[in-house]
């Protein structure tokens, strides 16, 4: 989370103000947010596996798309492999493309 | 080229194909896998799975995952042939030797670093420690933009 923020700031800090109050939907003031930490590093998986459907499910919400990273607090390294990840189980149909 | 290169390959066979069938199938990849001098490493049947979105008519398939050692030309052949049956709706081969020794260093990595943190007598594992730094910072940060 902390990585993110200054990550983004010379991005410019106002357009990325919106977009959270928005995605917040209500005032932030005294709003406790949770600590986001990558589950990859703080699990220690240094392998995203395809073929394990169950783990990647969590990271494909209802309509199957893939759950975007400033969401789940995952980490570049770790979104870039899930994606892999993802990519290759929905070729062996392990996970659906699109879901309605 | 040092190494050998270390393939996955999962094929999904339609639910209509019998236990010979698969055996078969599996026999013959066996036999082009020791044609091109590759090793085959590992053989796992999955079963009956149901797949994720329909594939042609199917709705669900046997799996089958081998792993295998090899060329590229191998892998070239067997993606021909597996593409010319009829029995197999899907497959997928990728290579994995270099992810997994990649993963295999960083896990050693990691194995070294917590000896060298238990000689210092310092605490050990990441997660406690960066999960402490992630709470300052983030409380810093809330307490400048509230």
């Amino acid at each position: 989370m902390a990585e993110e923020r200054r990550g983004r700031g010379g991005a410019g800090s106002k357009t990325r103000g919106n977009g959270r109050g928005g995605e917040k939907g209500g005032p932030r003031r005294g709003m406790f947010r949770r600590r986001k930490v990558c589950k990859f590093c703080a699990d220690k998986v240094d392998y995203i596996d395809y073929k394990d459907a169950k783990m990647l499910l969590p990271f494909v919400p209802e309509r199957a798309k893939i759950l975007p990273r400033r969401i789940s607090g995952v980490c570049a390294m770790h979104q870039r492999k899930l994606q892999t990840a993802i990519m290759r189980a929905r070729t062996l149909a392990l996970l659906p493309y699109s879901t309605d | 080229m040092s190494q050998a290169r270390q393939y996955e390959l999962v094929y999904i066979m339609s639910p209509d194909a019998t236990e010979q069938e698969v055996t078969d199938l599996h026999a013959q990849i066996e036999s082009i896998i020791t044609r091109y001098q590759g090793a085959l490493v590992k053989t796992e049947n999955w079963g009956r799975r149901k797949l994720a979105f329909r594939i042609g008519k199917h709705r669900e398939g046997t799996y089958v995952l081998e792993v295998f050692t090899g060329t590229g030309e191998l892998t070239k052949e067997l993606d021909r042939r597996l593409k010319v049956i009829d029995s197999v709706i899907r497959h997928l081969c990728v290579r994995v030797d270099e992810e997994l020794r990649l993963a295999e260093r960083t896990r050693a990595r990691r194995e070294v670093e917590t000896q060298k943190r238990i000689a210092k007598g310092l605490p050990v594992g990441g997660r406690s420690r960066r999960g402490d730094d992630d709470g300052g910072d983030d409380d810093q940060s809330d307490r400048a933009e509230v």
